[in-house]
């Protein structure tokens, strides 16, 4: 709102139509997601229960912490595709921690050991993005695509493509555990979304990355040191790797070859989000609706008894959509 | 003589063909048209990527459906972390009865609890669990063991196999290794080459391919070099082209499942492809879903159901392998 009184007169007729497609495609987005959970709710038997919406908020946990770290990268580096930042290892480098993760408690050392090892390993990997992406000015998409490759070697090194078991009473917890009646996975993403909502956008760290991303030469002009900015998104990035690496290894009470897999939903979930903000841009708030969205999704075929091979295909639709909507809206 | 053996072979096979069908034509769940209208049965499977995959996949929603029930059938694309997603999802479906088709043990035990736990009844293709009423599956030991001494015959009881061993963790791989561990231990001329090779899934056949290429090199013709093994027979579709790549005679590959293009390598005269122990999937597809229809009607299953698969050779092929030759339309 206060976007159009401060808007120019002159160029009012213009701007107002520029709103207005954003409003709509903002408003189409929030009525198509509650259209579909309507949808769902109707039609889908057991969707509506508690006990499933919980699932649901569970299953979307570790895709949901990639997904912000992901967000986090786009909010310091720009979401243009070219020129923009991205962090394709981190699928990757949440597998590599896993595996670091489960090799070390198979090696006897304890979680105490285990768990800082996991995440140091991610921000080590983050670190090498931000190397390759500011130091060496390599482009963001090759970059962290060889950064990708090397935690993806690495991994298998480690585990030579195996399954590594781990047992230990915090994996239990984690996987199975429950507090007033919402399981641990599920409050983990409630917290991680509430502190990132408060670090990116209310904090003067966050504001700051906001401007980084958005335009680094005016960020860099108001005396933002901005290479340190975009390192420490990648760090950051490499940081939420390595918990959730934790935490993919307590669902699955292991690590297993794979976990580069995600790389795809993740990218799903961060682009989804820009829908549901107001100016297209990456936020936590969006990307954590977009995650939901994306496990409702595959919990409402399920449930209606869709076959699962049509998920991907309307996952892939549902970016395909949102790309040609969001950069249609940003251009005209 | 010859003739004679070769006779024996075919009716033996037949026998056992005609002794499966009576076992399923017999079975009790039949006396009913449709035993399991108006029930639900979710099935479960990390992937159908692979041909014994598929069809023992297939096996089970054909035979489900044609027993009148629902199926809420789940592929979770080789994805572990989609899988787990998909039984969480499931038992909040409460259907009538759950069948899990392979997938890492490790992994999927605690949720296959937590099926029990929530008193659905659960019942397993080719994995073997605490948790599950019945496991219909292969008879993994003699499979083992018979694959493993038709490789000991044509290697003479001596020189070096290459082994893939990637997929320990997977139950019915476990059996077959061990006993190829244990038939081995009588052979003390016959030695694994250490370390052993690692299959992959995806990328099966190219990796084995590059693996066997460079174990080729490295072990030349008169390092005694004879056979590659595996637990299935994927990785041997690379291994077996790898042989012929380079050209070589002293080398036979040597797998299980009875994919089709692998059974056709070992039908090839002359193809390095020696032998393979084909299953019948669709067909334990089909019989789980019967154990299923057999519970629910209130009778007593087994906890394992065991359909025979048949050891295909370079000598027998001309008689085993049609039925598991590619299909041809």
């Amino acid at each position: 709102m206060t976007a159009v009184e401060h808007a120019p007169a002159t160029s009012r007729g213009w701007f107002n139509s520029k709103v207005f497609a954003k409003l709509a495609i903002r408003l189409g987005a929030f009525a198509a997601f509650a259209g579909i959970m309507i949808y769902f709710a109707l039609t889908a038997r057991g969707f509506t229960t508690t006990y499933n919406m919980i699932n649901v908020v569970e299953q979307s946990t570790i895709l949901g912490f990639l997904a912000f770290a992901m967000t986090v990268v786009f909010i310091g580096t720009g979401t243009d595709v070219q020129k923009g930042g991205i962090d394709l290892s981190i699928a990757a480098n949440a597998g590599l921690c896993a595996a670091v993760y489960a090799v070390m408690m198979r090696e006897g050392y304890g979680n105490y050991v285990a768990i800082p090892a996991a995440i140091g390993t991610g921000m080590v990997i983050g670190f090498f993005n931000g190397l390759a992406v500011v130091t060496l000015k390599i482009m963001p998409l090759l970059g962290t695509l060889a950064v990708m490759n090397i935690a993806a070697g690495v991994e298998l090194t480690l585990t030579e493509n195996t399954v590594v078991p781990v047992q230990s009473d915090l994996m239990t917890v984690l996987a199975f555990g429950r507090f007033l009646g919402i399981s641990t996975l599920a409050w983990c993403l409630i917290i991680g979304s509430v502190l990132l909502v408060w670090a990116i956008h209310y904090s003067k760290i966050g504001l700051r990355l906001y401007a980084v991303g958005g335009h680094i030469e005016a960020a860099r002009a108001a005396g933002i040191n901005t290479g340190r900015y975009v390192y420490g998104a990648y760090i950051f990035s490499g940081f939420m790797a390595g918990v959730a690496s934790i935490l993919i290894v307590s669902r699955l009470s292991s690590s297993t070859p794979g976990t580069g897999l995600m790389l795809l939903p993740i990218l799903a979930a961060a682009l989804l989000g820009t829908v549901f903000s107001r100016r297209f841009i990456p936020t936590i708030g969006g990307t954590l609706l977009a995650a939901l969205f994306i496990g409702f999704l595959a919990n409402g075929f399920q449930l209606l008894g869709i076959s699962s091979y049509w998920v991907s295909g309307v996952q892939g639709a549902l970016i395909l959509l949102v790309v040609t909507v969001t950069s249609f809206a940003k251009k005209h | 003589m010859h003739q004679k053996t070769k006779i024996s072979r075919r009716s033996t096979v037949k026998a056992i063909a005609l002794a499966t069908t009576m076992l399923a034509v017999s079975f009790p769940a039949m006396a009913q048209d449709k035993p399991l209208e108006g029930k639900t049965v979710g099935v479960t499977v990390i992937g159908t990527d692979h041909h014994w995959d598929l069809m023992a996949y297939r096996g089970q929603v054909d035979r489900l459906k044609e027993l009148g029930a629902e199926v809420i059938a789940l592929d979770a694309g080789r994805n572990d972390q989609t899988q787990i997603s998909q039984i969480q999802t499931l038992i909040a479906q409460k259907p009538d009865a759950i069948l899990e088709q392979l997938g890492n043990l490790d992994v999927l035990n605690p949720w296959l609890q937590r099926i029990r736990q929530a008193d659905i009844p659960l019942f397993t293709v080719d994995t073997s669990t605490p948790h599950a009423i019945n496991n219909t599956t292969s008879n993994n030991y003699s499979i083992g063991a018979e694959l493993a001494l038709q490789m000991v015959n044509d290697m003479g009881g001596k020189g070096k196999v290459a082994v893939f061993n990637g997929f320990y963790s997977v139950p019915v791989c476990k059996i077959r290794y061990d006993q190829l561990k244990y038939v081995l231990q009588s052979f003390p001329e016959i030695e694994i080459i250490e370390p052993e090779l690692r299959d992959v899934i995806p990328n099966t056949v190219q990796q084995a391919y590059s693996d066997v290429t460079d174990i080729l090199t490295q072990y030349g013709e008169d390092s005694d070099l004879k056979s590659v093994w595996a637990c299935w027979d994927v990785p041997m579709i690379g291994a077996t082209q790898a042989i012929e790549a380079a050209g070589r005679k002293d080398v036979m590959t040597y797998g299980v499942d009875g994919s089709p293009e692998y059974v056709e390598m070992v039908a090839t005269e002359g193809s390095p492809a020696g032998a393979v122990a084909a299953q019948q999937p669709y067909e334990i597809g089909k019989r789980a879903a019967d154990n299923v229809a057999a519970y629910l009607a209130g009778e007593e299953v087994p906890p394992f159901t065991f359909v025979p698969a048949v050891l295909i050779t370079k000598e027998n092929a001309a008689e085993t392998a049609e039925d598991f030759l590619p299909k041809k339309d």
